[in-house]
């Protein structure tokens, strides 16, 4: 095509050239790299817990008066109570099951530790493998909709109780699939033994369940993220947390019926407004930051493109105006409306080339500023190279107005007067 | 070559019809030069601009180079315009972006041209208006007689059928006047058919036939005694 003739143009246009092309510079710099942070946010948002999340609330309460946990009296008192509790829910109509938990996934109240094949290992040296605990009950795989792929789950009889901060050994565990990989990669976890926490207690691999997503939706989560370990124990003290599943279809039911049930029981404890919320409520929460912050960039980078655009536009109206005669002049030669079309989609495709050129060698380089301050991964080429066919299909959308205004100014009008 | 058969062109707004051209005649025959003339607001232009087919008319025929162009669409009137008719503009028209070489390569290049042919095209012609040198000068380089030769070195490069000229030397002075005229009557005795509007006597008296035009009709002033100060009217066509 006729690019000769475009390229001696556009020299005699330098600045406003260099200036729209650097625009869509930064512009591809910019939003390539947004764009990957959004996926990378929305990628988070997106991960599977591995729960039953549509029929699963949390109630966490707390108790007015209660024994005190540090002792074993006080305990034992404390275990009935949640005892009662937990007999209490179960025989709600609407409730499939009910466990007592530590925690949730994405709920970021975490009970970390380490888990290693070596007994008393070092907990911050290269044997330990880091995870989040679960300590629950035989209920839990039931509750939380969790699905058993090796060995068995836990039974009452496994189930014993401690006080909240106190140290036991733990004899049995289920754990997550992806852990159970990580420590035993041939895929023969179940009847192995581990260590947790440094411990030099054996710790026997019962079951492997498909998936379990740890508490912590923190960055400083995401390298064990689906590395869970559940302990079939009752944590006692004076607050409780129940995880509950609720026959299809019937959370809302189950909820407004836990406050009066649990009052039944027992009156002197504390529960608001907060304290049962359905798990949507929680993942909404866990993940507000990163839905916040995908919306954010996701704002700049449409304000950043429709800015480019309109500056495109606004070029190419400007360029039109000033050639308007000259394109009179062309279409007396012989141009075709088509061919004056072309002419400033080409020349639009030349400047952003340009610019996508420079701009891909800003967004690399900004990914790798990115990379060496913050936790940031290299961006996918995929990224980019979608990033460059956006620019130039915008631009090209951005021209085509202005280019056909051009295409329609009528020959005569080489004949009138400058 | 040219032939306009009681053609008209109507400039129409919500209020009145203005008859910029009315029972407009005219027959140019291949290898005329003709000088178009008439005052201000004759309709000297738009019969320029509807005979190089920039603009459409209202009513009647016009046939170029035997073919009738009332009902040809967009397309085939850029074509035409590209291959068959070389136009020189009062105010040369020429890109100021582009250097000499490029601006007469701009028609071509609509034509479909391969390169070295162009190339040839572009050399003869600058050749033929005595600027070879500067092909790589850009208009405003150039003095006006100079740009005005670039001009017709344009509208030569094509090897139209028809040039068509609109007051070729109103922005001259005198001796660039006078040598760019004598460029277009060398074209004309090589047998290009040439049409001219322009509003000097003395111009039109070059041509080989006068054609006068007052209120959008071709009048003959021979038999118009207002008239007998205009000299150079083709006895024949008169």
């Amino acid at each position: 095509m006729k690019l000769h003739p475009i390229l001696a143009a556009l020299r005699k246009h330098k600045a406003g050239t260099v200036l729209i092309a650097l625009q869509i510079a930064l512009t591809l710099a910019i939003v390539c790299n947004a764009v990957f942070i959004i996926g990378q946010r929305i990628d988070r948002v997106n991960r599977i817990t591995g729960l039953d999340e549509s029929n699963l609330f949390l109630v966490s309460q707390q108790w007015v008066g209660a024994p005190n946990a540090d002792s074993a009296d006080g305990v034992e008192k404390l275990d009935t109570m949640q005892r009662e509790d937990l007999a209490a829910l179960r025989q709600l109509p609407d409730v499939a099951s009910v466990a007592p938990i530590n925690s949730l996934p994405l709920l970021n109240s975490s009970w970390t530790g380490s888990v290693s094949h070596k007994p008393g290992a070092q907990l911050s040296g290269k044997d330990n493998t880091r995870t989040a605990y679960y300590f629950t009950d035989e209920q839990m795989l039931s509750t939380l909709g969790v699905r058993l792929v090796a060995g068995r789950a836990f039974n009452a009889g496994d189930v014993q109780h401690q006080g909240f901060r106190d140290q036991r050994d733990r004899p049995i565990a289920i754990i997550t699939r992806q852990l159970a990989d990580k420590l035993f990669p041939k895929g023969d976890a179940v009847g192995k033994v581990m260590y947790t926490d440094g411990s030099n207690a054996p710790t026997t691999i019962i079951g492997v369940v498909a998936r379990l997503q740890i508490p912590s939706t923190s960055s400083q989560g995401n390298d064990f993220a689906w590395y869970s370990t559940l302990i079939p124990t009752r944590l006692d003290a004076n607050f409780a947390r129940y995880a509950v599943r609720t026959k299809p279809g019937r959370l809302d039911a189950a909820m407004r019926a836990v406050a009066p049930t649990l009052y039944k029981v027992n009156p002197m404890r504390v529960l608001d407004d907060d304290s049962v919320k359905p798990f949507s409520d929680i993942r909404a929460r866990a993940y507000r930051a990163d839905v916040g912050m995908a919306i954010l960039m996701g704002v700049i980078c449409l304000i950043l493109l429709c800015v480019t655009a309109a500056g495109i536009v606004g070029l190419t109206s400007f360029w039109v105006g000033q050639r308007h005669r000259q394109i009179g002049v062309r279409r007396a030669l012989g141009a075709r409306k088509v061919d004056i079309l072309h002419y400033f989609q080409i020349e639009n495709l030349l400047i952003v080339g340009v610019g996508v050129a420079i701009g891909v060698l800003l967004a690399l380089g900004l990914n790798l500023w990115l990379m060496s301050h913050y936790e940031m991964t290299r961006i996918p080429l995929p990224y980019v190279l979608t990033g460059v066919l956006a620019m130039l299909a915008i631009g090209q959308a951005a021209v085509f107005v202005p280019a056909r205004r051009a295409s329609n100014v009528p020959p005569v009008v080489a004949t009138r007067a400058a | 070559m040219l032939k306009m058969t009681h053609l008209s062109k109507v400039y129409r707004t919500e209020v009145v019809e203005t008859y910029a051209l009315r029972d407009f005649n005219i027959d140019v025959k291949e290898g005329e030069f003709v000088a178009v003339t008439g005052p201000s607001g004759s309709g000297k232009t738009t019969f320029l601009t509807i005979a190089g087919l920039l603009e459409t008319f209202s009513g009647g025929e016009y046939h170029l180079d035997g073919i009738e162009v009332s009902n040809l669409n967009d397309n085939a009137r850029s074509k035409i315009r590209n291959e068959k008719i070389g136009f020189i503009f009062q105010a040369f028209n020429l890109i100021p972006d582009l250097n000499v070489f490029d601006n007469i390569e701009v028609p071509l290049r609509y034509r479909g041209m391969k390169a070295a042919e162009r190339k040839q095209r572009i050399m003869d012609s600058l050749e033929r208006v005595g600027l070879a040198s500067r092909a790589k000068h850009y208009p405003a380089e150039l003095s006006g007689g100079q740009q005005q030769r670039v001009a017709i070195a344009r509208a030569l490069a094509g090897s139209p059928r028809l040039l068509l000229a609109d007051e070729p030397t109103g922005n001259l002075d005198t001796q660039m006047a006078r040598s760019v005229l004598e460029l277009l009557e060398d074209i004309h005795r090589e047998g290009a058919t040439i049409v001219m509007v322009t509003h000097d006597p003395e111009l039109a008296a070059r041509a080989q036939r006068n054609v006068h035009i007052i209120d959008g009709q071709v009048v003959d002033l021979s038999e118009d005694p207002r008239f007998h100060t205009v000299h150079a009217v083709d006895e024949a066509h008169g």
